[in-house]
């Protein structure tokens, strides 16, 4: 009893099954990259940014997030400095064409878009927690998502679909947690739906009347110069003038519908990454012994694919046994949320809980083609100390929740 | 919450367990590839087994296919910096280099050859610039070589690449495309067995196509080595003296004679010692792929057919050499005997004036028995005996000159043989048939065929062979070209045994009666004296000079030595080459030096028999 008391801040469910995650991921990325140029160095790295990692978890842990509550205006200017820093002159660097990550001096720190998930969970909790669990006035619904449209649109703009994702989902599970009413998720649902088919339909008629994208007529001349070969380079680069949604977006989209529409291109992955998945049968071939990984055939293989080198070596085994952690994780956070002392303790943890409810989602589901392809690592898993830093420092501020519960004296 | 999980693990459990099967397969699939590596092909060797065809290390280059695109801004284009590169460096057209690079008639993940026998500049600059030239490989790639040149170029024929026809006739475990068969000759006749078992490589790729590691490998069996018949010292001295024949018939004012072949055999084995033809042909020129200048060359007109083997292939009225098949017969059939003469006044009237012939020597050659007619090559006397024939009935000479092989396949083994034509009632029947007038067989078709001429078609091998006959005891042995077979360790599989082909069934004392006659020919005061005037050993043999409408006459001279003890025939034919005595002969002479290990002297004669 004596030993319990004095542990009491801690949740020992929460803290084994991420401790878990975390070697079964540690276990993962070694074997995808054990056969890999310079792999032992990206694995090192993967150890170093659990580390690093460590120092979020315990800061965010012992701070008592109730003194954020007030502070929604400055937390909402942080996130959208955080999205746009990358943009700055001086701090932003480049890699692989988008603007994503904060540099000094060329060396990369991190990338800005995974803290602004935090911070955006932070100020949404904040202002729904304003209005006590009942969200119904227009006013206060406008209000509400005039704030999320902040971080939403700055994000989109960069642009990046797949982080706009998670802060939707990230949104939406902290509405349902915060009380807004249920026709409100049924009009915001209909609304967003048509958003969507009014984006793609803009984009069409905006690239027909400015010739831009496949209405270019330079794209046509060298769509019939490259003799009907739609992948060919300077065939795609014409594309990318498209003006909303770029022709990469949409190849993926229809690759989703349709892997068979490119087995060499975007469909490609996609297929790799299911037979490795597909062949790992019930026990799969064992760790480093995958040879879709090993051999290359999986692309980012220690990132975004990790899932597809776990389902190729560890089989549907280590499938479910990874499915059961999150479900422990997940499990154990919403008893967190549920056990919290005030409803923007209770905002967080579910905000918490939905980012890594999408993420799993969106990343197992597009290893196994049950979503589109998009750049969204595996939570604890992937290879990225971005990423890793920023589960890590979530993980921080469940426990704070945890420790500053209902019941507990002190606070 | 619980929902996404549930999905998630549904889909997985799809996947791996009940669909894991199938992507198992494909996962193997994408890994493992097999690539063939070809057989080095036998040699070939004379029978005293010096290299006729052998094989040689050059260095070819091949572009791995997964190095032919490049991936450039996401997008996989044709790595054309590459092909650049090489098309410089191996002094190629780019686009030769990118046809080869691309070529969808090797296995998808073989490496293509884009060129064989590089310079070494090339193959240096290769290797010193890896970086420049990423994927592409260098390696030996054994080809054909011909350690003596255009030696026996006809006997030993040329490689090519294999025909569609012939993948398609091999079956599914024959040829592939790309394969280096042989296209003429020796070559192709024993394809099979100088032909070795390709292995087979099964390689572990990665992504890129590239082999990490062998997973298996059927090493290559070589082909098995033929050992043919010919002597190369006697085929270089053969081929040189065809070369002379042609030279003294161009100082004899027959400016015409531009082609000529020439065999020699054993007439107990069937073995040919020595076979030749010209003009002839470089086999090397068919290694790397041919000019277009090259072939135009090789076929045309003015090129008077180099790839054709005349021994074999090459039809031709055998004139008075024929005598000796007439003679024989006349005697086998008792329509004559040695001692039956016959007046040559230079011009035959027995068939009536109307029908009268000449003789070729227009004054006459007086009373002659069986003996001198031979040696004088005295047409009176074999019309005469043609006429016999006609009215004796029956078509004795005719069945008789097939008794020794004419008119059929001698059974030698190189492909393109001719069988020539042994004339007869049946054949110039069906041959007129649009000319009734003309169907008829008559006396002067007989006649003409006594002497050699009129429609017998026969080729210088026919005519060895039947001489060999005679040499032989009336036996014509199978000509053959292959000795023996061995197989790579060098142990032999496969001897040749001597068989007969044709019996003539001609009584001993006919062929000694013959036999004498043909000694006398170049004797003193026979018509190839002059050729084999002073030759230490005795040749028995016959002298020709056959009439070709439109074209000069052909030279020909074809015999047996030792003619004591008889071991081999020779043919030679010169066309357009004017006289048998004085052209062909003398070439004969030298052969038979060579043959016998006596010297080789290049005589010249004068002979103006037919």
């Amino acid at each position: 009893m004596n030993e319990r008391r004095r542990l009491w801040f801690v949740n020992w469910p929460l803290v084994a099954v991420g401790a878990a995650l975390l070697v079964m991921g540690c276990l993962m990325v070694q074997s995808a990259t054990s056969g890999m140029k310079g792999g032992s160095g990206l694995y090192a790295r993967q150890l170093l940014g659990i580390a690093i990692g460590m120092v979020p978890l315990v800061v965010a842990w012992g701070f008592d997030y109730r003194k954020l509550e007030g502070w929604v205006g400055p937390l909402v200017v942080l996130d959208a400095l955080l999205i746009i820093s990358p943009r700055l002159p001086g701090i932003g660097a480049r890699v692989n064409g988008a603007a994503s990550w904060l540099a000094v001096g060329g060396f990369r720190l991190f990338q800005p878009s995974e803290p602004a998930k935090l911070v955006t969970i932070v100020a949404i909790a904040a202002i729904i927690a304003s209005y006590k669990g009942v969200i119904d006035k227009p006013r206060d619904v406008a209000r509400i998502l005039s704030i999320i449209a902040i971080p939403l649109v700055l994000i989109l703009a960069q642009p990046d679909l797949g982080t706009g994702m998670v802060f939707l989902a990230i949104s939406a599970g902290m509405l349902l947690i915060g009380g807004l009413s249920p026709r409100w998720f049924i009009i915001l649902g209909l609304s967003g739906a048509l958003l969507v088919v009014t984006v793609f339909g803009l984009n069409e008629v905006l690239n027909k009347t400015l010739q831009r994208g496949p209405y270019n007529p330079a794209y046509v001349a060298a769509v019939k110069a490259a003799k009907g070969d739609t992948s060919a380079s300077t065939v795609q680069s014409i594309a990318d003038t498209s003006v909303l949604v770029k022709q990469y977006q949409m190849n993926r989209l229809l690759v989703f519908v349709d892997a068979s529409r490119d087995p060499k291109g975007a469909g490609y992955n996609l297929e790799q990454s299911k037979i490795a998945i597909g062949s790992g049968q019930l026990t799969g071939a064992g760790l480093r012994s995958g040879t879709q990984s090993n051999l290359r055939f999986l692309p980012e293989q220690h990132t975004d694919f990790i899932f597809s080198v776990t389902g190729e070596e560890l089989g549907f085994l280590g499938g479910v046994l990874l499915l059961g952690l999150y479900l422990v994780l997940l499990v154990v956070s919403l008893e967190i949320s549920a056990q919290s002392r005030d409803l923007f303790g209770s905002l967080i943890v579910a905000g918490i809980m939905s980012m890594w409810t999408f993420q799993i989602l969106e990343n197992m589901g597009m290893t196994m083609g049950l979503m589109p392809i998009t750049g969204i690592p595996l939570p604890f898993m992937s290879f990225g100390s971005s990423f890793m830093v920023t589960n890590l420092m979530a993980m921080g501020m469940v426990l704070s929740v945890w420790t500053r519960r209902r019941g507990v004296p002190g606070y | 919450m619980l929902c996404v999980l549930g999905v998630l693990l549904a889909k997985l459990w799809s996947m791996q367990v009940l669909h894991g099967e199938d992507y198992a397969k494909a996962a193997v699939a994408n890994r493992v590839s097999s690539y063939t590596v070809s057989a080095p092909r036998g040699r070939i060797l004379d029978r005293k087994g010096r290299l006729l065809v052998a094989n040689k290390s050059t260095m070819a280059v091949y572009v791995d296919p997964a190095f032919s695109y490049v991936t450039s801004s996401g997008k996989r284009v044709k790595n054309s910096g590459l092909f650049e590169r090489l098309a410089t460096v191996l002094g190629m057209p780019e686009t030769d280099v990118e046809k080869k690079a691309f070529s969808v008639k090797e296995q998808a993940l073989a490496p293509r050859m884009v060129a064989i026998s590089a310079s070494e500049q090339a193959v240096a600059y290769i290797s010193e610039h890896p970086d420049l030239f990423k994927g592409v490989d260098v390696r030996p790639e054994p080809i054909r070589r011909y350690p003596k040149g255009t030696l026996a170029a006809h006997v030993l024929g040329y490689t090519g690449e294999v025909s569609e026809d012939q993948i398609a006739a091999s079956g599914p475990n024959g040829y592939k495309y790309g394969d280096i068969v042989g296209k003429a000759g020796a070559e192709e006749e024993f394809e099979k067995v100088l032909q070795g078992d390709r292995g087979e490589r099964v390689v572990e790729i990665d992504a890129q196509g590239r082999p990490q590691r062998v997973l298996s490998n059927t090493e290559p069996t070589p082909g098995h080595d033929v050992v043919l018949t010919i002597d190369s010292k006697v085929q270089a001295v053969t081929e040189h003296a065809l070369a002379q024949a042609l030279d003294d018939a161009h100082k004899a004012k027959f400016s015409n004679a531009h082609a000529g072949a020439a065999v020699a055999i054993d007439v107990h084995t069937g073995d040919v010692i020595a076979m030749a033809s010209v003009p002839a042909y470089d086999p090397s020129m068919f290694l790397n792929g041919m000019t277009d200048k090259q072939w135009a060359s090789l076929t045309a007109t003015a090129s008077n057919d180099p790839l054709t083997n005349r021994a074999i292939s090459g039809l031709y009225p055998s004139a008075s050499t024929f005598k000796a098949m007439t003679g024989l017969g006349a005697l086998q059939n008792h329509l004559i005997t040695p001692n039956t003469t016959v007046d040559c006044v230079g011009r035959w009237t027995e068939m009536g004036k109307p029908w009268a012939k000449w003789c070729w020597n227009h004054a006459g050659h007086g009373i002659e028995d069986f003996h001198t007619a031979v040696r004088d090559s005295c047409d009176s006397y074999f019309y005469h005996v043609g006429y016999l024939f006609y009215k004796d009935g029956g078509e004795k000479l005719q069945k008789y000159a097939r008794r020794f092989g004419f008119g059929e396949h001698s059974g030698l083994d190189l492909p393109g043989e001719l069988s020539g034509r042994v004339p007869d009632a049946a054949w110039k029947l069906s041959y007129f048939q649009n000319y009734p007038e003309l169907q008829k067989w008559q006396p002067g078709d007989e006649v003409n065929l006594a002497i050699g001429q009129g429609d017998l078609l026969v080729t210088p091998l026919q005519l060895a062979d039947a001489y060999a006959g005679i040499a032989n005891g009336g036996k014509v042995m199978t000509p053959h070209i292959m000795e023996r077979v061995l197989a790579p360790d060098g142990k032999t599989v496969l001897s040749y045994k001597p068989k007969v082909a044709f019996d003539s069934k001609t009584s001993a004392s006919n062929l000694a009666t013959m036999k004498s006659a043909l000694v006398a020919v170049t004797q003193q005061g026979g018509t190839g004296y002059g050729a084999f005037a002073g030759f230490p050993v005795k040749v028995a043999g016959k002298t020709g000079t056959a009439q070709v409408a439109g074209k000069d006459d052909y030279a020909w001279f074809v015999g047996f030595a030792p003619a004591d003890k008889p071991k081999y025939a020779v043919a030679v034919l010169v066309e357009q080459g004017g006289h048998g005595g004085s052209i062909a002969g003398p070439a004969a002479r030298q052969i038979f030096g060579a043959l016998l290990g006596e010297k080789i002297t290049h005589v010249s004669a004068t002979d103006t028999s037919r």
